[in-house]
């Protein structure tokens, strides 16, 4: 099928209302939901995804990437407002947002937020529609022991960066592959921690799981503190972001998108590394060095284009190799999979035309989130007077309903607080969730990929290591683990 | 609480964990068929293969704990409640507040359920408008019920008492 053939099939798909309703609404949702602090995108996305499934596929995805990116942006809002970021990724936005605020200049400040998000989101849907393709053809050369590599890869990068300490990300990662043992053994149909219950022969219900895990703590954070959400918001101010301002900061959102596509790129590292590697870089070739972490204007900028560099850079290994890139794209995985779809690079060859609806979708959506950000900066007040604890029965409510509609079955629902309570002590003991969502995702490919190399083999290991593709992998896993550890030991024994 | 206390019951927690899938739970909860020659293809492998890692990391977490060189406290961490044992409380009546949504969803049904954890929950976190509380309490209930059971088509459970068209 040629490019053209491609595009058509895709314009086909998403060449009507409905598709375009779609990932406006998502936008919005993704927005109010990262302007609320305590609602991140991760939860917003997570709770948007059972409302999908009486949709289309394509209607689906792009109502979650819609939500997906409008997250990532609304969370620069209270980071600069009220100096508490709706998501993880914003909180470098902080540093010279919230002082820009504190002068009267948080118009100004917001605007600059929204033109740098835009400008690298465009630049990160580019990177996509340029790698994707070209990394999928590529991986169809991929074998089982290819696959074992690459996860395991993914993996160990995961556990080692989400989080403060490479061994709790390891302690993490270790307990999502454990729990993915449950259910009936993928070849020979034996009990594996069953406890004789037909609930769990097909294994746990993901989307319990994760909105146990992502969700529920939220909720019981609540109960511990109810009070810990209250700040005090700031006025917009008069001073708007000018033409002048977006230019003189040019450079640095283009720096800042480049970087948050390489990282973003790269599985496991997310929005958050890359906004405050951003924002150094930025700082470090700033003419206005002194005035960085003081309200310059250049630095919300950069930590915003980085962080927003990331969105359409995550979906390369997800549609590419079928591995989600951050928590957000293992739950887009999950929706990916409840409509029937296996992102990977069979996924260019027998769904191109879903790919392809995906990609204008995108390009569409940066506009969009221009339209919807310019509204939400000015509406946001309204936003911030959603009292919170009304809010959050409700966002246990909408849990309940959510986890039942996936299979019509109370026992999900079960599991669902159950890994709340998990979710909830794994965050007081600074255990970081995601390395255990990938891993729960990611661990039944391990396994499988692992289990047919060894029958391919004879169960001969070294076919694990049989050509480039592996060592390659391998490499890269050596080389993760050995920079982590050293990271590891230079923060427990101080240089002296 | 400092990273060397916090390692150091991680990695206690982790290697008994280990220790109990290892020589409890995997042979007591796997099964694998008589006939698997390799040990590498039984179903077993993989659950041993990754009680052993976890075994690993709990003893590298004792070890690390062993030789961190500070024991500061975490920056963000707060040394005592201003409540005292308050929260512990809120804790328990949410666990209490989910263990009796779950008994009550087939019985009164999800619509009414949900309602009630609903209005429990918005007066355990001590809200400020209690009667927008009550109002949302019943609103979004029946907004979910409407949408998952008449757009979504999901068999939302009705419970004994009460049925909603």
């Amino acid at each position: 099928m040629s490019l053209m053939d491609s595009l058509a099939a895709g314009l086909s798909l998403v060449g009507n209302v409905e598709a375009f309703l779609m990932l406006f609404i998502g936008l919005v949702v993704g927005v109010v939901a990262g302007a609320i602090p305590g609602l991140s995108a991760t939860m917003a996305v997570a709770l948007t995804l059972p409302f999908t499934f009486a949709m289309t596929p394509i209607n689906a995805i792009l109502l979650l990437l819609g939500v997906y990116k409008g997250g990532i942006f609304g969370g620069s809002i209270p980071a600069i407002l009220i100096k508490t970021p709706g998501t993880p990724a914003s909180s470098a936005t902080i540093l010279d947002g919230h002082p820009m605020a504190e002068r009267g200049e948080a118009g100004r400040a917001l605007g600059m937020a929204l033109y740098a998000s835009c400008t690298a989101d465009a630049v990160s849907n580019l990177a996509l529609i340029l790698f994707a393709g070209w990394l999928a053809s590529f991986a169809l050369n991929f074998g089982p022991p290819e696959f074992f590599a690459l996860i395991l890869f993914s993996l160990t990068i995961i556990a080692g960066v989400s989080g403060e300490s490479l061994l709790r990300g390891a302690l993490s990662a270790l307990a999502g592959l454990l729990l993915a043992t449950i259910g009936l053994d993928l070849v020979y149909g034996t009990n594996r921690f069953t406890f004789g219950d037909p609930n769990m022969m097909g294994g746990l219900n993901f989307i319990a799981v994760l909105i146990g895990l992502f969700a529920i703590p939220e909720i019981i954070a609540m109960a511990w503190n109810p009070v810990a959400h209250l700040g005090r918001t700031r006025a917009l101010g008069k001073s708007r972001c000018t033409f002048a301002d977006y230019a003189k900061s040019f450079k640095s959102i283009i720096r800042g998108s480049l970087i948050g596509v390489f990282l973003g790129s790269i599985p496991g590292i997310g929005a958050a590394p890359s906004a405050f590697l951003s924002y150094s870089e930025a700082r470090r070739t700033s003419k206005n060095k002194a005035n960085f972490g003081k309200g310059e204007i250049e630095g919300v900028a950069a930590s915003e284009a980085g962080n927003n560099g990331v969105a359409g850079a995550t979906l390369i290994p997800l549609l590419a190799l079928g591995v989600p890139g951050d928590v957000i794209t293992a739950i887009i995985i999950g929706a990916f999979m409840v409509h029937g779809l296996q992102p990977g690079p069979m996924m260019f060859i027998l769904n191109v035309d879903i790919i392809y609806g995906l990609f204008i979708g995108l390009i569409v959506s940066s506009v969009f989130l221009l339209v919807v950000g310019s509204v939400a900066i000015r509406g946001f007040r309204f936003v911030a007077d959603v009292p919170k604890r009304i809010l959050m029965p409700g966002v246990l409510v909408l849990c309940i309903y959510g986890v039942f509609a996936v299979n019509n079955n109370i026992f999900d629902v079960g599991v669902m607080f159950v890994m709340g309570w998990v979710g909830y002590i794994m965050m007081r003991n600074r255990i970081p969730a995601a390395p255990f969502l990938i891993a729960f995702i990611l661990g039944p490919l391990l396994e499988d990929n692992f289990r047919q190399s060894m029958l391919m083999s004879g169960s001969d290991p070294s076919i694990l290591f049989r050509g480039p593709i592996t060592w390659f992998f391998w490499a890269l896993t050596a080389i993760t683990v050995f920079a982590i550890t050293r990271s590891t030991l230079r923060k427990t024994v101080p240089l002296s | 609480m400092s990273q060397k206390s916090l390692h150091l019951r991680l990695g206690i927690v982790a290697s008994l964990f280990a220790l109990f899938l290892v020589l409890y739970a995997i042979p007591s909860f796997v099964f694998a068929p008589s006939n698997v020659g390799n040990i590498i293809l039984s179903p077993k492998f993989w659950p041993f293969v990754l009680a052993g890692l976890t075994g690993i990391v709990g003893l590298s977490l004792i070890f690390n704990a062993m030789t961190a060189a500070s024991d500061a406290p975490f920056e963000d961490e707060e040394d005592v409640h201003p409540e005292g044992s308050a929260p512990w409380m809120r804790l328990g009546a949410l666990a209490v507040i989910m263990m009796i949504t779950m008994v009550a969803l087939p019985r009164l049904g999800m619509v009414w359920t949900t309602m009630l954890a609903f209005a429990a929950c918005a007066f355990l976190f001590r809200t400020r408008h209690p009667k927008a509380a009550l109002v949302c309490a019943v609103v979004v209930p029946l907004l979910l019920y409407a949408f998952f059971a008449h757009v979504a088509g999901v068999a939302v459970p009705q419970g004994d008492f009460v049925r909603l068209p």
